[in-house]
């Protein structure tokens, strides 16, 4: 199991960062995307894998996974999606102000026409 | 039990709220309502400073839980001038708003409120993973002040600014996940005392998780090669939200403070091993010399600012990186000045902006402007600090660090110099010499240069609120020139107490698990 | 005491004439003077004690570590130089108020003169070198302001620019100098560094500080080969040029030279370095004054040449050239003051400088000639000037040096020198004020008193200091040589003449080769002008557009704002970082033993590596890329299931829906198809980054998943239920444990939504609502926008989710769920609302603030912790066992809940403010004209319309 965990984190990171490595605002979103899942996964797995054990109080004798990683993925999951959501209006606002989803600054003469108005 | 803690991080947390809620649609109330948190920052800012004088280091338990279980808030003297300095930059941005950007867009001042909470709470938090959430509440807030206005080209610096802070982000939580997974704790103390009895084994992934938490801290302080984010968010940001962003780089540098301090005096907790190898020391070197590059080349007032802010970062990080008390303490006081002068630059910049009409801060010749001769005065005294001239503490600043690299300051710790420190004193005084050229042309091309043919501009925009705002930078300045004695006293004994973490672990853990000296 | 308020004096005043703009230029005038006269009193109070022989100082402690402290002492030498500052100072002060115009800013003028005034008896007085450094720079600053006065002429501005660049090289130089010299003494008092030159001297530091100390010297002093400022700084108006550049600022690397005489001369470095560069500046100063068109071009090569003199006898290192020097300091002053001023009246009667234009002046402006030929006499160092008596004991002195291993080099080249001199004085004289007129445009006159009192007055001290040395001179010299040389000053008498001596005879020689010069002048000019002369001006200018050319293209190319190599960079660094930590360090396998892996996690896991390939691959394709995201998604909910994560599964799940409804509604905005990227080298740099990212970080997981370790967990399992009163140990440390992390998290989201409420509400407004008004997506969707069957589903999937919800959040405490949970469902149901029925009758139905349930939930949240504290207890303290109620079963939970409701206000508000605006905006583009009832009929939109890419 830990082999697959680690090739899918593995997978996601490579993929996430290939597109982050992008020229257009979505793409770019798209990998921030798969980079959180590698990381959330990353951080859950620090716990260490366990299965048919949740964190549950119940029968003291039951396996019992680490409770501390899910918390703080859970909490990672939250501020993420605020980020993705924040990120993508943040691309249709530069989309309408520039009239392009290139994610590159402009150039010095842009810059010019820029203070002129 | 002592609240007063808290207090940094919840008033800010209740106005900011309140304003979205309440107040959203009643400007006047909302600006009172900031600016009055503001004051009430400063002077708990001024009180936490003057409790932590006496060398405790406070704690406080969140859900009375205590470390390593529960949250905990440490105030030791680095924290409390931090909270103080944060309050103070932010009663002048919050000031100069009120000249009318806080209207460019809506929630300028919730957005003002949440970003000093998120600072006030990475300075105060004892906590790895709760520094992390801290790190994402000023982001956000900042993501949201750096696009506040609107414009193509600032909407794309921060979408460009957004995605690096996100890289960053992932990266911290994969260094976390390693501690974590190593140590299996997320309490600063009890990190720093378990990182020195892990396995050996285990020692190269706490390393490499420290090394993550190293980048991100770097990519924070800006040190080259991490520093890509800040020229074009600084340039291309409001100049108030500009101003603010000067204290966004020294949240990175306190971490690295912190974190490394905490970890340092034993040769078996290798994070201080970071320090020792002296790497840090270099990497300021660079960012120094990319920032004064960029000050002689730069193509706008605010391009030229940021490189300025940059290359003060570069000299802080060298003395951070020599990591000796004296160092210390000279770092903090030049983080200090920077952080204002800095400040004042963006707005004094903003300022004239807003009158040359048509030409905004590029660098060519525009016609007279209203208010020339003060504004002109301010950005002249100004200028002095950023390049570090006399009489301005900036002179002070790098006269400390250049002779607490040489090992030759008497007070604090003392401790030996820097190795190879005449080639850093080279590099620090010709950086001078450069950014000195480059803002004489800059000042004298805005300033003195006229056009034959255009007439005088006639832009009027306020004057008095701004100036007010600046000129709170300035007399703080001038206080931490003319008090440079007491100031340089504190900053020793807060050096000092970094480099004797055991308080601070006794403090968070208790005297049995701090384990003894270290 | 006394003489702290002679420093500060200049400066406080300085802000009276600022003050006074409006009062125009007697009122500004008189405030200088009276300040400038005060001070000046004030210093002469001190003169009597300072000639018995005390030094009196002052000490406060500033900053102590850094051994700079504001400490002051006035002995000879500081006495005579404030002096000279001061007195001259006063008479600058009057000739201005005359010389500039009424357009002149005068109150600024003022206002810069007195603060370089302040700073430089600050030089003068300071007994602790660091604090001499501050003043030193400052007097740099304020000359950058007085030479850019006229900032608007282009000279104005470089040469102000140039000035600033190279004596502020100096100024850090010096700091360099000053601290070696300090690391070596362990104090930067002065009167303790004059103690110890000894140690000094033999110090293996001592060369490194000679070097930088002299460099801030040389290039204060326009000393060879960093004159050419100087010449530059003529830009100035008239009276700068007379105080900074010839009576006071340029004489400050001398005073400084003369300072550390002390401890620094005397050695064959010393002697060497100073003497020699003494020597040449002088000679080269007067060759090229003699050659100069421009009148205060003439007179500025001049002053180079005197500084270059008095350098050279302080290079000698003898108390008797010492002597010498002081003497020629008093003498220059007066001389090269007056002479500049007298320049002035001229340009401002005649309207030029110009050599070639001036001539035969003499009996049009008696007064003025009369005084010029006087100062020029000095200047020449004829007799019965001061010049005289300064220039003889000069040569005599020269006379009997050894210079570059031969006895016969010195004279010589002073000789030469001192031809020269002569030669460009008789120049000025003769171009003026004899010979034809070249220019009868104007009918110059003699000025009103004003202008020529204050050139007068030095004209006469020239001629008293020739006539009565002794009386006038005498005790001054040698009381300014005590406090140089510290010490015993050697004995002589100041007299005119020494009857016939070497000097004299060469003295005799240069004027008679001088005049000579004058005679033959064209022909002279006309060899010179063969010469090929490297240009100081050119090589500045060319060495600047050499740094902001570099510079600039660096700019370019680091922070050219192209993200990718932003990234490449950074992430490239990070794993170097990484790696580097990695492999200095000790690295075990683990042991833990390995989860088997059944088939239906090996289909699922092959389902992520094909969605992961699908994305990169078509990632242009926008809805394939969301599909597999969505996939994407789904695996990882999945693997939490499998791996005993049931919060976060349920968590994923619901975040992964939400986040495609965004997706979709943003898809819908941004273009349609993304055009191709320029891949530089095939993106083969792109491809090597990304996979050593994704080896790494899968490598780290898997090398931390197989190690067994001790964590923090046991201590949540054993106080969970008993103490958090809560059997999901996750939930607990969400809203107890580390309900601190949470109440932040809820903040990042409140923020995120306020920030896209402001991002698209900002697009509804300005320029940006023309564009959205005229904009379409271009594409025509599904005729029924709101099929009826998906609208009746959604309406009783309403209620029912709700209930759902509401079941999550109860329970959330014991079972997996949760406010955050609940809230997600919640969001969903509504949102479905929207999708299906229209944004406007949702909106009808669904009345709530958004904003409103942001706020109230951050407050909710806020409250519950500030509950506890009012109960005593830490902020966020969980109510659990706090309320001693007899139902205390039902009670126990109140406060977590309580904080679980903020959040789940909280995540509702912020994720429908999202989602309504961005819906929002939709119906403002030209496709979204709002439907109000629900089941309306087909539309057909957008055909027609100019889609954005089309326009921009």
């Amino acid at each position: 199991m830990e082999w697959l965990v680690a090739a899918a984190i593995a997978t996601l990171t490579a993929s996430g960062v290939y597109l982050i490595l992008a020229q257009r605002t979505y793409t770019i979103v798209i990998g921030l995307g798969l980079l959180t899942y590698a990381t959330n996964l990353f951080l859950f797995a620090t716990g260490r894998l366990a299965v048919n054990a949740p964190p549950i109080v119940g029968d003291p004798q039951a396996p019992h996974t680490d409770p501390i990683p899910q918390a703080l993925v859970l909490t990672a999951i939250v501020i993420s999606f605020g980020m993705t959501a924040l990120t993508l209006v943040m691309a249709v606002r530069g989309y309408f102000e520039s009239g392009g989803d290139d994610v590159d600054l402009l150039g010095p003469e842009e810059e010019v026409a820029k203070e002129r108005r | 039990m002592n609240h007063w803690l808290i207090l940094p991080i919840l008033l800010p947390a209740i106005v900011a709220p309140l304003l979205a809620l309440a107040l959203r649609h009643d400007l006047i109330m909302t600006r009172t309502f900031s600016i009055g948190s503001m004051v009430l920052l400063v002077l708990l800012g001024g009180y936490l400073t003057a409790m932590a004088s006496d060398g405790a280091t406070r704690t406080y338990a969140l859900g009375e839980w205590g470390g390593p279980v529960g949250i905990v808030l440490v105030l030791d003297r680095l924290a409390a001038v931090m909270l103080l300095l944060t309050a103070t930059l932010g009663l002048g941005i919050a000031i100069y708003s009120l000249s009318g950007c806080d209207k460019a867009g809506p929630h300028f001042h919730p957005l003002l409120q949440f970003q000093l909470m998120g600072l006030n709470g990475a300075f105060l938090t004892g906590d790895l993973f709760n520094l992390f959430v801290f790190f994402e509440i000023l982001l956000i807030a900042s993501y949201g002040l750096m696009v506040h206005g609107g414009g193509a080209a600032r909407v794309r610096a921060g979408l460009q600014y957004v995605m690096i802070n996100l890289v960053g982000s992932s990266i911290f939580l994969i260094g976390l996940g390693l501690i974590y997974g190593v140590t299996g704790t997320l309490n600063m103390a009890d990190f720093a005392v378990k990182a020195k009895q892990i396995a050996a084994a285990d020692s190269a992934l706490l390393q490499t998780g420290i090394a993550l938490l190293v980048a991100v801290f770097g990519i924070k302080a800006a040190v080259v090669p991490l520093h890509f984010w800040l020229p074009g968010t600084y340039a291309n940001a409001a100049g108030p939200v500009a101003a603010l962003f000067a204290i966004m780089t020294k949240v990175g540098a306190y971490a690295l403070i912190r974190v490394f301090t905490l970890c340092h005096g034993d040769a078996a907790g290798g994070a201080a091993d970071w320090f020792a190898s002296g790497w840090l020391v270099w990497g300021g070197v660079a960012t120094l010399i990319v920032g004064t590059i960029g000050i002689v080349g730069a193509r706008s007032l605010n391009q030229q600012a940021s490189f300025a802010g940059l290359a003060s970062m570069g000299t802080l990080l060298i003395a951070i990186g020599g990591f000796t008390p004296a160092l210390g303490s000279a770092a903090i006081y030049y983080l200090i000045h920077s952080t204002l002068a800095v400040a004042a630059l963006f707005l004094v910049i903003d300022m004239i902006i807003r009158r040359r009409t048509g030409f905004g801060d590029a660098l060519v010749a525009a016609p007279r402007f209203v208010h020339g001769g003060l504004i002109a005065a301010t950005f002249f005294v100004i200028a002095i600090a950023v390049i570090g001239l006399p009489p301005l503490s900036g002179f002070i600043g790098k006269l400390l660090i250049l002779s607490a690299l040489a090992g030759q300051t008497s007070g604090g710790e003392g401790g030996g110099g820097v190795a190879g420190w005449p080639w850093l004193w080279g590099v620090i005084l010709v950086t001078s010499l450069l950014a000195l050229i480059g803002f004489a042309f800059s000042g004298t091309l805005v300033f003195w240069r006229r056009p034959s043919d255009k007439p005088a501009e006639t832009a009027s925009p306020p004057i008095v609120v701004p100036m007010v705002a600046v000129g709170w930078l300035l007399a703080c300045m001038v206080l931490m020139t003319l008090l440079a004695g007491p100031a340089t006293d504190y900053f020793d004994q807060t050096a000092g107490q970094l480099f004797r973490p055991q308080g601070y672990l006794e403090a968070t853990l208790g005297e049995a698990a701090a384990g003894g000296g270290s | 005491m006394s003489l702290l308020l002679i420093v500060l004096l200049p400066f406080l005043g300085a802000v009276l004439p600022a003050l006074m703009i409006r009062s125009g230029r007697d009122a500004c005038a008189i405030s200088a003077a009276s300040i400038n006269l005060l001070a000046l009193v004030l210093l002469l109070t001190h003169a009597p004690a300072v000639f018995r022989g005390e030094s009196p100082r002052v000490l406060w402690r500033w900053v102590e570590p850094l051994g700079l402290n504001l400490s002051l002492h006035i002995d000879g030498l500081g006495l005579l130089f404030a002096a000279l500052i001061l007195g001259i100072g006063l008479l600058v002060v009057i000739y201005s108020r005359f010389y500039l115009g009424r357009g002149e800013a005068v109150g600024n003028f003022y206002t810069y003169l007195l603060l370089f005034q302040g700073a430089m008896v600050g030089i003068v007085l300071s007994n602790n070198v660091l604090l001499l450094l501050v003043f030193w720079e400052l007097t740099s600053l304020a000359s950058f302001l007085l030479i850019g006065f006229w900032g608007h002429t282009s000279q104005g501005r470089q040469g102000a620019r140039m000035a600033l660049a190279v004596t502020g090289s100096g100024g850090l130089a010096l700091i360099a100098g000053m601290l070696l010299v300090g690391r070596v003494v362990g104090s930067y008092e002065l009167t303790e560094i004059l103690a110890s030159g000894d140690t000094l001297r033999q110090s293996p530091q001592y060369r490194w500080a000679l070097g930088l100390i002299l460099i801030g010297c040389f290039t204060k002093s326009a000393q060879f080969p960093f004159h050419f400022w100087l010449p530059h700084a003529m830009a100035a108006p008239t009276p700068v040029s007379a105080y900074l550049h010839s009576a006071t600022m340029v004489k400050a690397g001398v005073f400084l030279l003369a300072r550390m005489w002390p401890v620094m001369s005397g050695t064959q470095e010393w002697f060497d370095i100073v003497t020699s560069v003494g020597l040449i500046t002088m000679l080269i100063g007067a060759v090229i004054a003699l050659f100069q068109e421009d009148l205060k071009g003439l007179l500025a090569y001049s002053t180079v040449s005197h500084l270059g003199l008095m350098t050279m006898l302080l290079g000698i290192s003898t108390p008797m050239a010492a002597a010498g020097c002081v003497l020629h300091i008093i003498n220059h002053a007066a001389f090269k003051a007056s002479l500049f001023m007298n320049a002035g009246i001229i340009d401002h009667e005649t309207g030029t400088r110009d050599l070639g234009r001036l001539g035969g002046l003499l009996k049009w402006m008696p007064i003025t000639a009369g005084l010029a030929m006087i100062a020029a006499a000095s200047m020449a160092g004829l007799p019965p000037m001061g010049g005289f008596l300064s220039k003889e004991w000069m040569l005599e002195e020269a006379a009997h040096t050894k210079l570059w291993g031969a006895d016969w080099t010195l004279p010589l080249l002073v000789t030469v020198a001192a031809i020269f001199s002569f030669a460009y004085s008789l120049r000025y004289v003769r171009g003026v004020f004899f010979g034809p007129r070249r220019d009868d445009s104007t009918t110059p006159h003699d000025p009103k008193a004003g202008l020529w009192l204050a050139p007068a007055v030095l004209a006469a001290l020239a001629i008293a200091f020739g006539l009565f040395p002794e009386a006038m001179l005498g005790e001054v010299v040698r009381t300014t040589t005590r406090g140089l040389v510290g010490g015993a000053e050697p004995k002589f008498e100041l007299a005119l003449w020494h009857g016939p001596n070497m000097a004299l005879a060469m003295s005799l020689f240069a004027v008679v080769l001088g005049s000579l010069a004058i005679v033959a002048y064209r022909p002279v000019r006309r060899v010179w002008r063969q010469i090929p002369l490297p240009e100081g001006r050119a090589i500045f200018d060319w060495a600047l557009r050499l740094l902001s050319g570099t510079t600039r293209a660096i700019n370019e190319l680091l922070h050219g704002g192209s993200l990718r190599l932003y990234l490449t960079t950074m992430l490239t660094a990070v794993l170097a970082m990484g790696g580097w930590a990695f492999y200095r360090h000790e690295f075990g396998r683990g042991m833990r033993p390995l989860l088997e892996v059944g088939w239906v996690e090996g289909a699922v896991w092959g389902l992520l590596m094909i969605a992961c390939g699908l994305v990169v691959v078509f990632h242009r394709q926008r809805l394939v890329a969301v599909v597999a995201i969505g996939a994407i998604g789904l695996v990882v909910s999945l693997a939490f299931v499998r791996l005993s994560a049931p919060d976060l599964a349920i968590t994923q799940i619901a975040v992964e829906v939400v986040t495609l409804i965004l997706m979709l509604l943003a898809l819908y905005f941004l273009p349609k198809r993304l055009r191709a990227e320029q891949e530089p080298g095939g993106g083969l740099g792109r491809a090597l980054v990304s996979i050593a990212c994704g080896l790494t970080v899968g490598w780290l997981g898997f090398a931390t998943m197989t190690r067994d370790f001790e964590s923090i967990a046991g201590e949540y399992w054993r106080r969970s239920l008993p103490e958090g009163g809560g059997a999901n140990v996750v939930n607990v440390i969400i809203v107890d444990f580390r309900g601190f992390d949470t109440y932040g998290e809820i903040m990042v989201l409140g923020i995120a939504a306020l920030i896209i409420f402001g991002l698209i509400s900002g697009m509804m407004r300005g320029q940006l609502r023309g564009a959205l008004a005229r904009w379409t997506s271009g594409e025509s969707y599904s005729p029924s926008r709101h099929p009826l069957l998906m609208v009746v589903v959604t309406r009783l999937m309403l209620p029912l989710s709700l209930i759902v919800a509401a079941y999550l959040f109860v329970r959330g405490h014991q079972m997996p769920g949760g406010g955050f949970i609940a809230a997600l469902v919640v969001s969903i149901a509504l949102i479905m609302q929207y999708m299906a029925s229209g944004f406007g009758w949702a909106e009808d139905q669904i009345s709530f603030d958004y904003h409103a349930l942001i706020g109230g939930g951050a407050l909710v949240a806020g409250a519950t912790g500030i509950a506890a504290m009012a109960l005593g207890h830490p902020f966020l303290t969980s109510g659990f066992g706090h309320f001693h109620l007899p139902l205390l079963g039902d009670v126990e939970l109140a406060s977590a809940m309580a904080f679980d409701l903020g959040v789940f206000l909280t995540v509702v508000g912020g994720v429908m403010l999202a989602l309504a605006q961005l819906s929002n905006l939709g119906e403002c583009t030209r496709d979204g004209a709002t439907k109000s009832e629900p089941m309306d009929y087909p539309h057909t939109s957008g055909q027609g319309g100019t889609s954005r890419e089309g326009r921009d």
